[in-house]
């Protein structure tokens, strides 16, 4: 790999917080190595607390490591000067809501300088782009939290950055306000962005990143192709079944080794992929009537017992 | 240098306006320009010497009403910032925390100065409603009171980047009191017995600022003379101490971690 190619790395970053005054300091961080190259969407999931946050701030200048280093577009991050390069996005972002959806982001511009000292048909272009061109001129207190996440993302665009950092931007959203921020992230992507994101929902790590790492209790414990790992997690099925002949559901779990959940009339069926075409013959040779067929996405808790069991791995060729 | 002075530009222009919008800053105001106004009423309980009476009134309410509006408000500059998470997207962009703590300061300075302006402009008119001379001196004075806001803001400021509102405004609140009395103190500690209690005292009035030195208000109602050195030396003094107080302010905030 082309060390240009690198947009950002992390090489045994450690962070200790002191919990109050007096307290011994807790580790929360231990020894977090990570690349993400030019043009990837790169999903970084974890469970709450798991140092995800902790590690963006770091890579943002909000936190000083207490080891290690963190380096982006081979930069030191204690330095602000590249930062015009780079666009971030906080969890459950507040912008002072006395200001409107235009001044925010000529606001922004400012800070961020250079081509961000933005003309005003450049504003425009970006309102346009994040679908807020109709409430350029409301003040953000009356935007809603969808909107809210698309001028935040705005924001974070203003200066026309090369790589994006984003922490859980589908959190707290309805279904079409997650919708709305994955299409814009699918958008970037195929722009030539590098987006860096945090998340915890698998769904959307399965629909936009192209490499995922798995970090719990602040190690990464995981790290490869998002579509691989997910796949792997995605072997069974639920079958929904009424009327299950008894003899038949008992050769479904000796036979398929297959797992029943529920009990009476209406039961799930749980078997591997390959196993599903069988199941539904012989299910419907024995009366049984299937009520709905689903893949069994693992929670991402399951995900971190396996990957945490299996200790810290790479996959070959990631 | 100039993307610097842009973004310290940009971070106090918006400090104005956010401070601009605080009602109980308007209270506060309102308060001033009563009492400012009272002192009209304050003065014709008096035989003699009303004008001063009034224009003495006056000068101490602008004074104190300056120093609560900026210690109010200063002490709450970053950690409202940090409480609100503001601070995450300004110092995501190519903006160093010394520019934003820089913007910061100058923004809330500019609008004490803008409330000075309104009060002293009740000041005028209530002085010449009474008949009351207006002179340089009260210039004089109302400058050094702007001297004296801009140091207060300066104090709130460091304690304000590293302590909650509250203790931030115990500590600025408790260092304008000591501030304003280091003078006297040292001069208690002249006349004191025991040498060590006059070396105290002395350092004390090294150390911390000299604020009653920003106070030319018996000078400027009774139209005194006023050595130009002394207020020159106390607006060097005011510089020094702004910057003083900003650096290590600076200090504290880049070694902060913002969780």
């Amino acid at each position: 790999m082309n060390g240009s190619d690198v947009i950002v790395k992390v090489s045994g970053l450690v962070k200790d917080f002191r919990p109050g005054f007096g307290l011994r300091r807790k580790r929360v961080l231990h020894g977090i190595d990570l690349q993400v190259r030019r043009g990837e969407v790169f999903g970084f999931i974890g469970p709450n607390g798991a140092g995800k946050t902790t590690t963006l701030k770091i890579l943002m200048g909000l936190i000083r490591a207490t080891e290690g280093s963190a380096e982006i577009l081979g930069h030191d991050v204690r330095e602000t000067a590249f930062r015009r390069h780079v666009g971030f996005l906080p969890e459950g972002p507040y912008f002072y809501d006395f200001l409107t959806g235009r001044e925010i982001l000529r606001f922004y511009g400012k800070l961020a300088g250079g081509h961000a000292a933005s003309p005003e048909s450049h504003i425009d272009e970006l309102l346009e782009w994040v679908g807020l061109s109709q409430a350029a001129d409301l003040r953000l207190r009356a935007y809603s939290k969808g909107m809210l996440q698309r001028i935040g993302i705005a924001q974070a665009l203003v200066h026309d950055p090369e790589v994006v950092f984003l922490d859980e931007p589908m959190s707290g959203l309805d279904p079409i306000g997650r919708k709305e921020i994955r299409d814009l992230i699918l958008r970037l992507h195929g722009e030539g962005k590098t987006i860096f994101m945090n998340t915890h929902i698998l769904s959307d790590v399965e629909v936009i990143c192209d490499r995922v790492a798995i970090i719990a209790e602040g190690r990464v414990v995981h790290e490869g192709g998002a579509h691989v790992l997910l796949e792997r997690e995605r072997q069974p099925f639920d079958i929904a079944v009424s009327g299950l002949d008894p003899e038949l559901a008992e050769s479904l779990v000796t036979e398929l080794d297959a797992e029943l959940r529920g009990r009476g009339e209406r039961v799930e069926v749980r078997v591997r992929e390959k196993d599903v075409d069988l199941t539904l013959e012989r299910i419907l040779a024995r009366g049984g009537r299937v009520r709905g067929v689903a893949p069994v996405n693992a929670a991402l808790e399951e995900l971190f017992l396996k990957a945490v069991e299996g200790g810290p791995h790479e996959e070959e060729g990631a | 240098m100039k993307h610097h002075l842009r973004a310290i530009s940009a971070i106090a222009t918006n400090t104005v306006r956010d401070a601009v919008r605080n009602k109980v800053l308007y209270i506060l105001l309102f308060f001033a320009l009563v009492l400012i106004g009272t002192s009209f009423l304050l003065a014709t309980l008096s035989y003699v010497e009303r004008e001063r009476i009034l224009q003495d009134v006056a000068l101490a309410s602008i004074r104190l009403f300056g120093a609560a509006i900026a210690i109010f408000i200063g002490v709450g500059l970053v950690h409202r910032e940090v409480d609100r998470r503001t601070i995450y997207t300004i110092l995501s962009k190519p903006v160093s925390r010394v520019d934003f703590l820089v913007g910061k300061y100058l923004g809330l300075v500019t609008t004490l100065w803008i409330q000075l302006a309104v009060m002293s402009a009740g000041f005028v008119a209530v002085s010449l409603a009474s008949g009351a001379p207006v002179n340089g001196g009260h210039g004089i004075a109302l400058a050094l009171t702007a001297l004296e806001l801009a140091v207060l803001v300066a104090i709130a400021t460091l304690f304000s980047s590293f302590a909650t509102p509250f203790l931030a405004a115990c500590y600025s609140v408790g260092l304008y009191m000591v501030g304003h009395v280091t003078r006297d103190l040292r001069a208690l500690g002249a006349l004191s017995d025991a040498e060590s209690v006059g070396v105290l005292t002395t350092w004390l009035h090294r150390l911390l600022p000299d604020l009653e030195s920003f106070n030319w208000t018996i000078e400027a109602v009774h139209g005194l003379p006023i050595p130009y050195d002394q207020v020159a030396w106390a607006a060097l003094m005011g510089v020094g101490w702004c910057v003083a107080f900003l650096t290590t302010a600076a200090l504290v905030f880049e070694r902060r971690d913002f969780r």
